[in-house]
């Protein structure tokens, strides 16, 4: 016992901590960055970077870290690179550790929900903005776990770098017992000492785990949840108002407008108006499934069109050509006199390009399962596109998220986390955040029908009064027969790719003339009887 | 027998007065308790002046020593300061340095890795009770200056009856360092052993001595052979779980390693561990380290090229 603490308060051991220290920030870092590029070649669009990325990984992560050391220590001063011990170290740890790094940080990436990624792309945010602000924060906290892990075994992995006379903790403990024959003693005081570094890494890691956890907003009760003792009280009042159904009164609830009044007016204007949208021979398969066939359209600014049809006719398809976050075969489209996505000369654009167009002609679209950013609230979700695509300063984007929370029922809920709302409510945020920039056109894919039945009228309400207040141009596709009836000007029945009818709302959807049509209504009108 | 011979030679070598009052210091520093490497390295004999004249080259130089620190009495930390370390291999490397005009620092590394670090430049010359052999010459030039002696070292009682490296080593278990040259001996026994029906002996091999060493206490092995001096190193450590079995001679002798082609560099320690042969101050250094056992040469280059 007492060589027991000699040894560990041993000055010479005690300094080999630090070399320990040292080869093990090195190769973390080292690996940190290296592992970014490779876990950034593999997901980039170009096969070359992701082969070579693949290549490298097969390499550094398939030979044995103990080899890499040995051979950035002895071989590479063959090649005329000479390092000390300590960067050979820093060196073959940091090449070791990229690759476990890059998967840790690609399992992140892909962590985060492609809905996110598709609203984000929607919203005209260019990919890099889209991994800082959206990508990234969510990524990070999946990633705390295993990057804990990774330094852990960085840590005990730098022992190695004793072959290659490191004066790390393991060397100095070996020849320490080699000197002085007190094998046990020396080896287990290094032991505790190496017990105590993983054991801060632990630590830190349940901190930055307990400050990245969204459920708890404040500081004070993230600290407090470190607490033991806390944690029971703690864990109790999550989020009193999640319980809260939302009322109706949520929503400023008006008599649907007698727009059967205006109907006449809309028309006669909508025929003068310029297109919004303009669809000529649209052609998309996947594989030998024909999605797409031929398709063209006009929309009219200002004119609401539902597309009607069963699954798979192609109407979310269609919707996502429009703003480019898919790609087609044949065919071409306009929004507001624009190729989006071609330069002048029908070339397609690189991603930022596509991105920076979308934002400018301004396409909102608003999906079937919300995509919200997660780890934003309400309001930035609404607000935070709006400075990072449109740079609007900070204080303006407050004031028009606020304004358009308002409008949409949820001004108290400003501050709340998707998770936390219910689907109506998160889906009126979508609507508030795609309407935010004030777009030309506004594309809704099948915007109710992740919703419960009870929760469907309120988002509704919601787009109703956009159709009707903004004068929007809207294209949704939906299954809400009534609805369409009552906002639409026009209203498409696709299927097979095509359209096979369309015309004013109420004539379609009261006097159909293709059976196909005339069959879907019949099961639709059915359900939405029930 | 041996050991009083060489005493005897070793005694009629150390004739200069001046290196026999300095024979006298060491012993009594050596006496009273192990106290730095460089306070007890011995001054230079006279005719170093003429070698740092000779190569200039060296003088006032800091070179690398690539050692392999698991060896009490060769190489190892010192107990009492561990940021040093002492051993007459140390010891003789820095009178070569006081000698010609260098100082050493140290490169401590696995025995396995002693030459590589060598060729890779890492180091620029290995005294680390290494034997010269001519595997080991394709890799390194040696300046040979002891013949090798190993002692068999067994736990107490030497219950397999282990008397050498040969058949009374069929179906035991020994424990060695990667690259020993001990290591193809004892693997050249399997087919002797095999033609007479007995199992092959088995070898486990360690990174250092001390591994070694703790293998036979832990019982996982029952031979370890290395250099007679560290054999007795051991067994003073472990007075009652450990004994020498017997001491064998080796075909080989211990030299230094230098890389290969830089023969000024070559010559020049030649030159010098000759003048420190003479002047009896190797002796003197071997007595500080209780290496009674080892058998002085006259220096030699082993070299293949």
């Amino acid at each position: 016992m007492e060589l027991f603490l000699h040894y560990l308060t041993m000055p010479y051991l005690l300094w080999g901590i630090v070399f320990t220290i040292e080869v093990t920030v090195l190769g973390l870092l080292g690996g940190l960055v290296l592992g970014v590029v490779l876990a950034a070649m593999q997901l980039s669009r170009f096969k070359a970077l992701a082969m070579l990325a693949r290549g490298y990984t097969i390499i550094f992560r398939g030979t044995p870290l103990i080899l890499q050391l040995v051979f950035a220590y002895d071989a590479l001063p063959h090649l005329g690179l000479k390092l000390s011990a300590l960067a050979a170290a820093g060196l073959a740890l940091a090449a070791n550790e990229a690759p476990f790094i890059a998967e840790i940080v690609r399992a992140g990436v892909r962590s985060v929900d492609r809905g996110q990624v598709l609203a984000g792309e929607a919203l005209g945010m260019r990919p890099f903005t889209l991994m800082r602000h959206v990508v990234s924060p969510q990524a990070i906290r999946f990633m705390v776990p295993a990057f804990g892990n990774e330094t852990i075994s960085a840590l005990k992995n730098s022992s190695l770098a004793s072959v290659i006379a490191v004066q790390e903790l393991t060397l100095r403990s070996t020849q320490l017992a080699s000197s002085t024959f007190d094998f046990f003693s020396i080896f287990f005081a290094s032991g505790l000492m190496y017990l105590a570094l993983t054991g801060a890494v632990a630590a830190a890691q349940l901190m930055a785990e307990v400050m990245l956890d969204l459920d708890h907003p404040t500081p004070q009760a993230r600290f407090a949840r470190l607490m033991p003792w806390r944690r029971v009280a703690a864990e109790e009042p999550v989020m009193p108002a999640d319980g809260e159904p939302p009322t109706e009164t949520d929503v400023p609830s008006q008599a649907p407008p007698h727009l059967a009044v205006d109907r006449a007016k809309r028309v006669e204007r909508l025929a003068d108006a310029a297109a919004a949208v303009e669809i000529f021979r649209l052609r998309k398969t996947y594989g030998r499934q024909l999605v797409l066939n031929d398709l063209s359209l006009t929309v009219r600014l200002g004119e609401v069109v539902a597309l009607l049809g069963p699954s798979g006719s192609g109407k979310s398809t269609l919707l996502r050509c429009i703003n480019h976050i898919e790609e087609w075969d044949a065919g071409t489209i306009r929004v507001t006199g624009r190729r989006l996505g071609f330069d002048a000369a029908g070339r397609a654009l690189g991603p930022k390009a596509v991105a920076d167009e979308r934002a400018r002609v301004g396409v909102g679209m608003v999906f079937q399962q919300f995509n919200l950013f997660a780890h934003l609230t309400a309001k930035e979700n609404i607000a935070g596109p709006l400075r990072w695509v449109h740079g609007m300063p900070a204080d303006k984007a407050e004031r028009r998220a606020i304004e358009l929370l308002e409008r949409v029922g949820l001004a108290h809920r400003a501050d709340a986390l998707p998770r936390h709302m219910s689907g109506g409510q998160q889906q009126r945020v979508a609507i508030a955040r795609a309407v935010a920039p004030g777009p030309n056109v506004l594309l809704l894919d099948e915007p109710t029908s992740a919703l419960d039945p009870e929760l469907v009228s309120e988002v509704l309400d919601v787009i109703r009064r956009l159709a009707v207040e903004e004068g929007l141009t809207m294209i949704i596709s939906t299954h809400q027969l009534r609805f369409a009836e009552e906002v639409a000007d026009r209203v498409l029945f696709l299927a097979g790719g095509s359209i096979v009818e369309e015309g004013p709302a109420q004539e379609i959807l009261s006097r159909p003339k293709n059976t196909r049509t005339r069959r879907f209504l019949q099961i639709m009108g059915a359900s939405e009887a029930v | 027998m041996t050991e009083a011979k060489t005493r005897t030679r070793q005694a009629t070598l150390g004739t200069a007065a001046a290196a026999g009052m300095l024979a006298a210091q060491i012993a009594a520093a050596a006496g009273l308790s192990v106290t730095g490497a460089a306070a007890a390295a011995p001054a230079a004999p006279a005719g170093c002046a003429a070698l740092r004249d000779k190569y200039p080259e060296l003088n006032g130089k800091t070179l690398v020593n690539a050692i392999n620190p698991h060896t009490p009495g060769y190489e190892a930390l010192d107990p009492n300061d561990p940021s040093k370390y002492i051993g007459f291999d140390i010891d003789l490397g820095e009178t070569i340095g006081e000698c010609l005009g260098f100082t050493l620092t140290y490169k401590p590394v696995t025995f396995a890795a002693l030459l590589t670090t060598l060729s890779a430049g890492q180091a620029d010359i290995v005294i680390s009770d290494i034997y010269a052999t001519q595997e080991r010459a394709k890799a390194a030039d040696f300046i040979t200056y002891s013949k090798v002696f190993d002692g068999v070292l067994v736990a107490k009682g030497n219950l397999k009856k282990i008397d050498g490296i040969n058949m009374s080593m069929c179906g035991t278990t020994a424990a060695e360092n990667t690259g020993y040259v001990e290591v193809p001996l004892i693997q050249d026994l399997a087919p002797k052993c095999e033609a007479e029906g007995k199992p092959k002996p088995e070898i486990q091999l360690y990174d250092n001595n001390a591994n070694c060493i703790q293998a036979i206490l832990a019982g996982r092995a029952d031979v370890y052979i290395n250099d007679v001096n560290t054999v007795d190193q051991a067994v003073k450590a472990y007075p009652d779980q450990l004994e020498k079995a017997t001491a064998v001679t080796l075909p080989y002798s211990v030299g230094i390693a230098v890389p290969r082609g830089n023969t000024k560099f070559r010559d020049a320690v030649l030159a010098a561990l000759t003048e420190i042969q003479k002047a009896g101050i190797e002796t003197d250094l071997l007595k500080k380290w209780s290496l009674d056992a080892g058998t002085l040469e006259a220096p030699k280059i082993l070299s293949v090229d």
